[in-house]
């Protein structure tokens, strides 16, 4: 296995390649790729010294990382190597090219190659086409990231999969993808978890890397726990936290709960206060209960204001909240008192009080309730969400029945890996 | 092929080559051959024979790259020399056309202040037009306006003869070279051919062949589009230098003002001199000011691989869009600089982009003579040698102006 890790073509080329003995070999001019499944795969160094070029098999390869690489072989076994039309080449054939959307239009241009260790090959997961890849050619990434940090931002990573790209075939004057453009960052979040399900942790990470904050967390949400903790735990903090703080508090506290403790708390350190609390609330719950289930973001108001004010009141909340078929009424002391349905709300007449509609005789769980439990009644009621009270009668949070349908019917990319 | 079906195929294919033309005689061609007249009489009239022949020979170049490859020419420079180099080229090129459209503007506000209207009004109204009238789509129905009035041009050909220059005067000066070597005749030399053979022009011309969809069998169509215009170019840039070369160069007038430069026109039009002039140059400078951050903003962007067009928005487009509008905004604000001296940016610009033409040539001429990009349309050894005596004589003109400059 001489491949760990991943490395962009641009931070090997013009390396130097050793011998046994840590004689130079060559220097890397080009790299030959085939055909692989899922993805092309590395089958030759072309090295280059005093003009000559010589092929190098990638079997023959001993070492391959972004520091070292060197050979199993000699200098007098090293074979030459003419150029051919037919052999495709990273840095002639792709490098600096168009790519063009499925209509054929320009978009952008690739500015370095991805490898990464896949087995015992070094497949291409990737195109960087950002302004990052340009200013790695042009020997200036770090210092672009420090200038970026002094306003407090990253250079982002703006990488396209080969999943996106077509086959490539020798004498490419340029490389089409195979999804419109505009698919490539407003794939549903659920086909984006199904494809970063297929491919190897590591790729889904730098995946991610690509993806905007926003899209990230929903593909994030629709994983399963084990890779969510994979991908998450492979980012920096920050990144992390950035994603983490975008989906609703029930989910980041899924996510942090399987990740390490050290690194979970690092997040959370960096999530805005409010919502922090939120999710240490949740996660102080076990997992596979009610308490563990539920989120704490829902609506309530108060018994005694009026259908208008209750409309008025949640034209403006609905929109930070995932569950809103139900209005929850609480006294002061956050006591559930009884609940109205979105339905009902609309049909009511204006001037009413919530008191005077809402429905008195509720289904509640509490936060240690089996998840079994917590399915059956919201499955016998037909409910779209159960609340979770403690034992003074208090509302908590409440588990939505998109929450409890993922844990007794998990969707496809979460189950792929179970 | 019949004669008919030729005839319909260059009418389809012709206009690359006339547009590129009257955009070549912009603001700052107009200020460069007036003063090159006005200051050195007939003496570089000789230079446009050769500026046209290498003119005629860099364009079909451009054209022919386009047409075979189907590509740009930032493009074809970036997928074939790197990331690294093309970088640096289009740094240095984005400069150069800043200069360009500073020097634009500088001919817009110079002809308006002939009819009595500030700086501070007549540029910040034509940077918004100007960016409107691409961003919004509407800019191909006033191209045509603008060709239409390019021809107020060919008013310096009766000025010219209005004038009464001694004819044969002209005719020697201009078959028989003569050299001086002093700074402020070198700089006026490569301002003349910067202004002729403007570096951005390959790049648009290129562009405009690729975007027509012209293909390699329907090439010489382009290639009678592309002598053409260059002919236009040159044959305006004489009567220009010998309309200024008969009445300002005797009088001794100094080219300081577009006023100065105005009364080159006196001979035909009298007291409308001015007027005729304003017209003219106004279009000049709006015409190309339209052209010139469009197409350096696309071929920037060809180059780095950012996504490029006037129907993207900011957030689609952001790179593009921001070096269309940033070079506007600073080209106009760079005129509006209290007492800017606006010939001079006008003519200086063009020696800058004389500076740059042979690093532009270096790279089109490594291009060109590439089997595998142009299969059979590689370079003919005469054109060779002609873009190298252009690339060559290009660069010593600039070190000699580097060496005058510290005698």
């Amino acid at each position: 296995m001489p491949f760990f890790g991943e490395l962009f073509v641009s931070e090997i080329l013009k390396k130097p390649v050793l011998d046994p003995k840590g004689e130079e070999l060559g220097r890397v001019n080009d790299i030959i790729v085939v055909k692989g499944e899922p993805f092309p795969k590395v089958s030759a160094l072309i090295l280059e010294k005093k003009k000559r070029l010589f092929n190098l098999p990638w079997t023959d390869l001993n070492i391959f990382n972004k520091k070292i690489i060197s050979s199993k072989i000699y200098n007098e076994h090293l074979q030459s190597y003419d150029l051919s039309e037919k052999d495709l080449l990273i840095v002639r054939d792709v490098l600096d090219k168009q790519i063009v959307d499925a209509n054929g239009a320009k978009v952008v241009r690739v500015n370095d190659v991805k490898l990464e260790g896949y087995n015992t090959e070094a497949i291409l997961i990737a195109v960087d086409v950002g302004v990052r890849g340009i200013m790695r050619r042009l020997g200036v990434e770090r210092g672009g990231e420090d200038m970026m940090r002094l306003f407090g931002k990253h250079l982002p990573y703006n990488l396209i999969s080969w999943n996106y790209l077509q086959p490539l075939e020798p004498k490419l004057t340029k490389i089409s993808l195979t999804v419109p453009r505009q698919m490539v960052s407003e794939l549903h979040p659920a086909d984006l978890a199904e494809i970063i399900s297929q491919v190897s942790h590591k790729e889904g990470a730098s995946f991610f890397k690509g993806l905007d904050v926003e899209t990230a967390a929903e593909a994030l949400s629709e994983l399963q726990p084990d890779i969510q903790a994979a991908i998450i735990n492979g980012m920096d903090t920050d990144k992390a936290a950035d994603i983490i703080e975008e989906m609703p508090p029930d989910e980041a506290a899924d996510i942090l709960s399987d990740l390490p403790v050290d690194k979970a708390k690092e997040i959370l350190e960096q999530i805005e206060k409010e919502e922090a609390e939120d999710i240490q609330e949740l996660l102080s719950h076990e997992e596979d209960t009610a308490g563990g289930l539920m989120t704490n973001v829902f609506i309530a108001y108060p018994p005694e204001i009026t259908v208008k004010e209750a409309i008025d009141r949640f034209r403006k909340d609905a929109e930070e909240v995932e569950t809103v078929y139900y209005i929850y009424v609480l006294n002061e002391e956050e006591k559930l008192l009884g609940v109205v349905s979105l339905r009902d709300l609309l049909l009511g007449d204006p001037a009413t009080r919530l008191a005077d509609i809402m429905e008195t005789k509720l289904k509640t769980v509490t936060p240690e309730t089996d998840e079994v439990d917590v399915g059956e009644i919201v499955s016998k009621y037909n409910l779209v969400a159960l609340p979770v009270v403690d034992t003074e009668g208090a509302l908590l949070g409440i588990v939505a029945v998109d929450d409890i349908l993922d844990r007794i019917l998990p969707p496809a990319a979460k189950r792929k890996r179970r | 092929m019949t004669r008919w079906k030729r005839l319909v195929i260059l009418l389809s294919i012709i206009g690359p080559g006339i547009i590129t033309a009257n955009v070549d005689n912009d603001a700052g061609g107009i200020a460069t051959y007036s003063m090159a007249g006005a200051h050195f009489g007939y003496s570089l009239l000789w230079s446009l024979i050769p500026i046209t022949i290498a003119l005629v020979v860099v364009q079909e170049m451009s054209a022919r790259m386009g047409a075979v490859t189907g590509k740009g020419l930032a493009e074809l420079i970036r997928e074939n020399f790197g990331v690294k180099i093309t970088f640096w080229l289009m740094l240095f090129l984005f400069i150069t056309d800043l200069g360009n459209t500073a020097a634009e503007f500088a001919g817009w506000a110079a002809s308006n202040e002939l009819f009595g209207i500030n700086k501070y009004i007549s540029v910040p109204i034509a940077a918004i037009l100007v960016w409107l009238l691409v961003v919004k789509g509407s800019y191909r129905i006033v191209e045509n306006v603008f060709l239409v009035i390019c021809a107020v041009y060919f008013v310096y050909i009766p000025a010219a003869i209005m004038a009464k220059p001694d004819w044969h005067e002209v005719m020697m000066q201009t078959i028989k070279p003569t050299f001086h070597f002093n700074t402020a005749y070198i700089v006026m030399f490569i301002g003349v051919i910067g202004t002729t053979i403007a570096p951005w022009m390959q790049f648009y011309l290129q562009s405009s062949v690729v975007e027509k969809g012209v293909r390699k069998e329907q090439y010489w169509a382009s290639r009678i589009d592309v002598i053409f215009g260059c002919f236009l170019t040159d044959i305006v840039a004489l009567f220009i230098i010998v309309a200024c070369g008969a009445t300002l160069f005797p009088a001794g007038i100094k080219i300081e003002s577009a006023k100065d430069a105005a009364v080159s026109l006196a001979p035909l039009a009298g007291k409308y001199a001015s007027i005729l002039f304003a017209v003219g140059l106004a279009n000049a400078s709006l015409f190309s000011a339209s052209i010139l951050p469009l197409a350096t903003a696309y071929y920037i962007c060809e180059g780095m691989g950012w996504e490029a067009g006037v129907n993207k928005s900011f957030k689609e487009a952001p790179q593009f869009m921001w070096l269309y509008t940033f070079l506007i905004a600073i080209g106009a604000l760079i005129v509006l600089i209290p007492n800017a001296p606006l010939i001079a940016i006008m003519w200086i610009s063009q020696v800058i982009n004389g500076m740059m033409l042979p690093f532009v040539l270096i790279f089109m001429l490594s291009l060109i003579n590439k089997p595998e990009l142009m299969g059979d349309y590689t370079n003919s050894k005469t054109f060779n040698r002609i873009a190298w005596a252009t690339t060559v004589i290009m660069i010593t003109l600039t070190g000699m102006f580097i060496i005058t400059m510290f005698l």
